[in-house]
């Protein structure tokens, strides 16, 4: 099983069960499209997370043998949060069903975070192979970092939506704490070589 | 588009959203003070009614001792409402989020 699970093929798998399950689900009763909102979008938000947290445990923790494995399948991460969000896009524009009262909405705070965080999500999706990473060098990573202002948009998409908080942060909560211990790290850091930068001259 | 600016973008848009319903995540929920659940009227008869009235109703439960309809409209808006399980009273009803009614 351990020895399977370093399979990256098999890693791809693993991430995809969610979405086949809903998938399935949806075929089976396509009427289930309503509920499977919230689960579609609850996996993409999390597959997001996994991903964004792997920078800062590696600045926190520096180089781990299971830093480098997770590193190694940052990319199935991402792409999977993509697809998520789009299967979340696909349940939704089928309960609704009507495309004047999707235009409608989309205009709603609640809802266009969450079209602006996806058009984000695509573009870093359909970019995340080495052609278009060799072809776009410096810009490649530019386009990467958006994912933060992606998660602020999802953050609030999620608030918003529910009108509660709780579920949003629970899932935040970890993202956040490992970026706040990075960035006092950092500053850390910063201050201890100045400090002996003063010292020396 | 810049790191900075498409931060700065997003919060700008926060801010805006903020000040143009800085109540609204108290707003988006609603809460029933209705007695002992004996004196409800059912939920049954809280969807015949909104069907007759035209609603497509997608679920009903009990929230926060309302009862709480996700449903459409008969205007065809998508929305999630609250009635008051007595008097059958609608108190707030919010398309995703953003209330557009409110007794
Ligand atoms: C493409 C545009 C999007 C639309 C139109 C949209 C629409 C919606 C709607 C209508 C709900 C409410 C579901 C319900 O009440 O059951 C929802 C919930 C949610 N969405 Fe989206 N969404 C979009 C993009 C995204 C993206 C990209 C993500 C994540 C990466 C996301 C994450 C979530 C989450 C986590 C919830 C759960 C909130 C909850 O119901 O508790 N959404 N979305």
């Amino acid at each position: 099983m351990l020895r399977l699970i370093n399979v990256h093929g098999f890693f791809w798998l693993l991430l995809a069960v969610p979405a086949i399950g809903m998938t399935i689900g949806f075929l089976r009763d396509p009427v289930t499209a309503f509920d499977l909102i919230h689960p579609s979008g609850e996996f993409s938000v999390r597959f997001m997370i996994m991903a964004m947290m792997i920078s800062p445990l590696r600045a926190l923790f520096g180089r781990q043998r299971w830093l480098d494995w997770l590193l190694a399948r940052r990319r199935a991460l991402g792409v999977a949060a993509c697809l998520c969000g789009l299967l979340h896009l696909a349940f939704y524009l089928y309960d609704m069903g009507d495309w004047g009262m999707i235009a409608e909405e989309a205009l709603i705070f609640s809802i266009w975070t969450g079209y602006a965080a996806l058009a984000i999500f695509v573009a870093m999706g359909v970019t995340s192979n080495n052609a278009s990473q060799r072809a776009m060098r410096a810009n490649w990573k530019r386009l990467q970092r958006l994912v933060y202002p992606a998660a602020l948009l999802i953050a609030l998409h999620w608030v918003y939506v529910d009108g509660e908080t709780m579920g949003m942060i629970v899932h935040f909560a970890p993202l956040l704490l490992l970026e706040t211990a990075r960035v006092m790290l950092m500053f850390k850091r910063r201050s201890a070589r100045s400090g002996t930068g003063a010292v020396t001259g | 588009m810049k790191f900075a600016q498409a931060m700065l973008a997003v919060a700008a848009a926060t801010a805006m959203q903020f000040s143009a319903s800085p109540d609204a995540f108290a707003t988006g929920k609603m809460k029933c003070d209705a007695g002992p659940q004996s004196g409800w009227k059912s939920r049954t008869d809280l969807e015949a009614k909104l069907k007759k009235d035209g609603w497509t109703i997608k679920k009903s439960k009990v929230d926060g001792g309302c009862y709480e309809v996700y449903g459409v409209t008969p205007e065809g808006q998508n929305v999630e409402a609250y009635f008051h399980p007595v008097t059958m009273e609608k108190l707030l009803v919010s398309q995703r989020g953003k209330v557009i009614f409110k007794k």
